[in-house]
């Protein structure tokens, strides 16, 4: 049970609805109306300082750790300098839209058409990549669900894991200050590269002194507030919220709460400087462990109260939110920031790595059940017994947290990346289930592609089902494909096609984020950054990772392949034609060979025939990726994640041989289609662990759903636990459960204002049940649930 | 296709993989066919005889390939295989050909039988055995024959037998309102224990009616709806008494 203390910031965030504050944008856009002609680096730093000099600030009623990034406890920002023509368009309907509504007035909404987004027509990231996108790949990748990259040109693109070890806890903001302008002030500007580094190590100056100013103007607002408060318990927090302001993130912390407090200034800074997905906590047990002991040593913290400021910072964690476009939403479903923490697993130096406070975030996530952060844990071969129980009494408790990844498989995912061995070991989790490193600039979740418009490509004569434009390649008519291997060769020439397309997106993106939107902020939280003297985006980190590039729907394809094979070229029930025919159709009047179908062997159960055209899918998929280099020189990189995509990229697909109806949801990650495993988790974990899970670095996922029943008492989640370590053994990186029944989900769908918290597993990552839209909803009552034993 | 059921093969109702509650961890059950007794509540009636459209054919070889896919999880979860029914023993030269095999294989067997076989002749198969589950339906012969159509006599004589084997064991109560679900009979059961195997262990399954549309499909008629699940209040207060006469009560739940 969490203290009274924690329950009464939880109601309150709990009660409050994600709104939008436009106040960031408005400071961003003034300051750029005062820099124009200067140099893009320092223009943006310039505009992260002013943001901290000027945005309203607000302690929350009976908050512990501070600050905000706007007027409202859920709070969505705006930034118009990647895109604002999607808010232009859509903002009339947040409130209503199905998925992620935001609150917004019709006085804000006049204010943005009025002062800030006439500034930013023709400049914005989201209108120079369309004007430079070439015409055939816009085609494929714009909006359509085929190819999609969207969140790299509307939004910016986070996916960074702040140095705590070596960088902030070590320097503080202060040191990082002091130390890029010994650097700028060594540096002379009789070169190319000497003047951008300048430019470099100034906006860094710039954007340290803007959250040193910020922290220090809560330090004032807290004592304000102190001097005002009548309760003495409040006074005396206030203070220590003053003095803790005062010290972080300027000077590394000295204490468990300080170092608290500073990871929250970091959140801060990165979401005021950019917005941005997928910002991670890292390896938060490793970091704070030594402050906890020392603290509990020196007698000046006990555990009940570190824990509550731990729960604090999830709540902080859980009040940002992401604005995203509402095709954004189909994808990262559940305002969710991907903001990746994880615990367990082992040290550089290979010992095991658990400690008290592994134990405690996993804690704090059952207890305030809040959706962030992404709570991943680490699993080794010989994790502690303890640890296991930990773990699986989580998963029991149905909050589809916490991830759970095979820490050796993670470290290999690593190393064919071209980690060195030590940094490899040291990975943690960026995103949804993408092995990462603090010392990494790495775009994880680069492009989704539909694997399901490969396929109906070939079937169709390059054709979409849904809407008839020739967006692949050309295709003779199905009919006239005589043999099973000619239907696969056509599948894979229009898949060679896809990613082909994705790649050119990709680069596109990646230049012009140099050009437009360099990081100073983020960059000064990674160490190799300020050693060279460059941006993150410039390739500044110490390992640049070629972007991960995602595919959707492999069960669908793998499913239906085996059906083509199977009920036209073996058992000769149906014709090339006759099949197509029914695809067209959307199996109406097919109702007999759509049984047949979907009768035929399926993906997730454990059988060979079906498994092995997923492998060889997943096989040349990395291949073809492989072979791309990114604008660093790195090679792509690919993963089989979820997110929710698997709704949007369904949505565009009609009718798939596999028996799947038109415009319902492709598959996730390595998960079998949805109700289509039907043996049991056990078999479809050895499905899923064919896929050769450590070639695909960039991350792979599978979701089961498991009925409560069978992890209700400790005899049940010690067999779970045995299953995880059976996967992990077979070479699978992730799985994650939802373990809540049926019947509480309907439930609470009907009665959403009784289940504000329950929390389900999306894909990736867990979010409130509640805050899904109705069709993600059922999409999540559908996945099979193994109840049988 | 009509086989034999001998060393090569035999009939089984189903193989579950992912069974979680007859025996330690991860199991195998091998649900076989055939059964010598008929009782009114049963869950699995397409188990009474081999040959029924709920049952199959199937051969050792296939049943020991599709184990071996499981052995990753058996061994992680201390898991294994459990036989059961039907009655397991119902088929013994398929069930002996199995269990070595899977004795061979170093997998943890586990048996559940209702007792009524005779014991010289499958005595070899359950001294390979590392569980035995035994059914205790009724302590009285007459009422044991009213509701499994066979006295009780040979079951009990087999449970003292099998103790003697010196394999742990397990006594399975189905708990039934309207059959044997009270204090009174519960009483005997443990008196009964105490006296005449004192180490094995108690386990109560309370009756369900998941199996009655087994019996649709099967053309058989109904169980009588009289039979009911015993709440847990009662359930409790038999595990209180059981451990009052030193019997220790075990739920793989």
């Amino acid at each position: 049970m969490v203290t009274p203390r924690i329950e009464k910031i939880r109601q309150n965030y709990i009660n409050s609805k994600p709104a939008i504050s436009y106040h960031r944008a408005a400071i961003w856009t003034e300051s750029h109306k005062r820099t124009e002609g200067e140099a893009i680096p320092i223009r943006r730093a310039k505009a992260f300082y002013d943001t901290c000099a000027q945005l309203k600030l607000t302690i929350f009623e009976g908050e512990l750790i501070v600050g905000a990034t706007g007027e409202f406890r859920k709070c969505g920002i705006l930034t118009p300098e990647f895109s604002w023509t999607w808010v232009d368009r859509e903002m009339d309907s947040f409130d209503t839209r199905p998925q992620d509504p935001y609150v917004m007035t019709e006085e804000q909404r006049k204010y943005v058409r009025e002062h800030i987004f006439p500034y930013w027509k023709g400049k914005s990231l989201e209108e120079h990549f369309l004007a430079r996108l070439p015409k055939e790949t816009a085609k494929v990748v714009v909006d359509t669900g085929i190819v999609d990259n969207d969140s790299k040109w509307r939004q910016a693109v986070g996916e960074i894991t702040p140095d705590y070890q070596d960088v902030l806890f070590v320097k503080g903001f202060g040191g990082i200050l002091k130390e890029a302008e010994e650097k700028y002030n060594a540096l002379d500007n009789t070169s190319v590269e000497n003047s951008k580094k300048k430019e470099f190590y100034e906006s860094v100056m710039w954007t340290s002194k803007g959250i040193i100013l910020y922290a220090n103007r809560y330090a004032d607002l807290a004592l304000e507030m102190a001097k005002e408060e009548k309760d003495s318990v409040r006074k005396a927090e206030l203070t220590q919220i003053a003095a803790n302001c005062r010290r972080v993130p300027e000077h590394p912390p000295t204490t468990f709460y300080e170092a608290l407090q500073f990871i929250w200034f970091t959140q801060i800074g990165a979401i005021l400087s950019e917005n941005p997905l997928a910002l991670n906590p890292g390896r938060f047990d490793q970091y704070m462990n030594p402050y906890y002991q020392a603290d509990i040593k020196a007698g000046t913290l006990n555990p009940e109260f570190a824990q509550e400021l731990v729960d604090a910072l999830w709540l902080k964690y859980s009040e940002w939110v992401w604005t995203i476009s509402a095709n954004t939403a189909d994808y990262f479903a559940g305002y969710n920031q991907f903001q990746n923490l994880t615990v367990g697993g082992r040290t550089r130096d290979g010992k095991d790595a658990t400690n008290d406070v592994t134990f405690m975030a996993l804690k704090a996530t059952e207890e305030v059940k809040t959706h962030q952060p992404g709570l991943s844990v680490r699993i080794h071969a010989d994790a502690p017994q303890e640890f296991m129980n930990a773990v699986t009494h989580l998963v029991s408790v149905g909050t589809g947290f916490p991830a759970i990844h095979n820490d050796s498989v993670g470290y290999q995912m690593l190393l064919n990346a071209g980690y060195e061995p030590e940094d490899a070991r040291d990975w943690n989790n960026c995103g949804c289930v993408v092995p990462h490193f603090r010392k990494t600039g790495e775009w994880t979740a680069a492009v989704n592609v539909n694997f399901g418009s490969a396929l109906e490509f070939a079937l169709n004569e390059g054709k979409t089902r849904l809407t008839n434009q020739k967006i692949g390649l050309d295709e003779k008519p199905a009919k006239e494909f005589t043999s099973y291997a000619e239907v696969e060769n056509a599948f894979y020439k229009q898949f060679a096609n896809l990613c082909k397309h994705a790649i050119i997106a990709t680069i596109e993106a990646q230049r012009l984020h140099q050009e437009m939107v360099p990081r100073p902020f983020l960059s000064s939280c990674i160490e190799e950054c300020m050693i060279q003297g460059q941006d993150l985006s410039m390739g500044g980190a110490k390992y640049n990772i070629g972007p991960v590039i995602t595919g959707i729907g492999l069960a669908v394809v793998a499913n239906s392949l085996m059906a083509i094979k199977k009920l036209v070229f073996e058992d000769k029930v149906t014709t090339m034609e006759e099949l197509c025919n029914a695809l067209a159709a959307d199996w109406e009047g097919y109702e007999e060979l759509r049984k047949l179908a979907q009768a035929a062997p399926k993906y997730g159960n454990d059988n060979d025939e079906v498994d092995n055209i997923a492998r060889e899918i997943c096989n040349f998929y990395y291949r073809e990726i492989h072979q791309y280099k990114d604008i660093n020189g790195a090679a792509f990189n690919t993963a089989f994640m979820g997110i929710s995509n698997y709704l949007p990229m369904g949505k565009v697909l009609g009718a798939t041989p596999c028996g799947r109806k038109a415009k319902e949801p492709s598959s996730e990650g390595v998960s079998p289609y949805v109700g289509t495993d039907t043996s049991t988790p056990l078999a479809a974990m050895r499905s899923a662990a064919k896929m050769n899970q450590e070639m695909h670095s960039g991350g792979t996922l599978l979701n089961l759903r498991l009925n409560h029943d069978l992890v209700a008492t400790k005899r049940g989640q010690a067999n779970l636990g045995a299953m995880i370590q059976s996967f992990f053994s077979l070479g699978a990186f992730h799985v994650q459960f939802n373990t809540i029944s049926s019947e509480i989900l309907k439930k609470a769908q009907q009665n959403p204002e009784e289940y504000k918290d329950l929390l389900v597993r999306v894909a990736g990552y867990s979010t409130q049940f509640v805050n899904l839209s109705k069709s993600m909803q059922d999409a999540i009552i559908a996945r099979t649930a193994h109840a049988e034993f | 296709m009509d086989n034999k059921t001998d060393a090569q093969g035999g009939y089984i109702l189903q193989l579950q993989n992912f069974s979680v509650n007859d025996g330690d961890g991860i199991r195998t059950t091998i649900f076989m066919a055939g059964c010598p007794l008929r009782c009114a509540w049963c869950a699995n009636p397409e188990g009474f005889t081999l040959k029924n459209p709920m049952t199959h054919y199937v051969t050792v070889e296939v049943v020991v390939k599709k184990i071996k896919k499981q052995m990753i999880f058996y061994r992680n979860s201390g898991g294994g295989i459990t036989f059961s029914g039907g009655e397991a023993t119902f088929q013994p030269d398929f069930l002996r050909s199995m269990v070595n095999r899977m004795y061979d294989m170093g997998l943890h067997l586990a048996i559940e039988t209702c007792g009524y076989f005779s014991f010289e002749e499958v005595y070899d198969i359950l001294q390979k055995m590392d569980l035995i589950f035994m059914d205790m339906k009724h302590m009285d012969s007459h009422q044991h024959l009213t509701w499994t159509q066979k006295e009780n006599t040979l079951i009990l004589e087999n449970i003292q037998k099998v103790s003697t084997l010196g394999i742990p064991m397990v006594l399975r109560i189905p708990t039934i309102v309207g059959v044997n679900a009270s204090m009174e009979h519960m009483k005997s059961v443990f008196e009964w224990m105490e006296s005449t195997v004192p180490h094995a262990k108690l386990e109560f399954l309370p009756y369900h009616r998941f199996g009655e549309y087994k019996y649709e499909q099967l053309r058989l008629k109904l169980p009588q709806t009289s039979f009911e699940t015993p709440d847990d209040a009662l359930i409790k207060a038999f595990t209180q008494l059981a451990q009052q006469y030193g019997i220790e009560v075990v739920s793989y739940r």
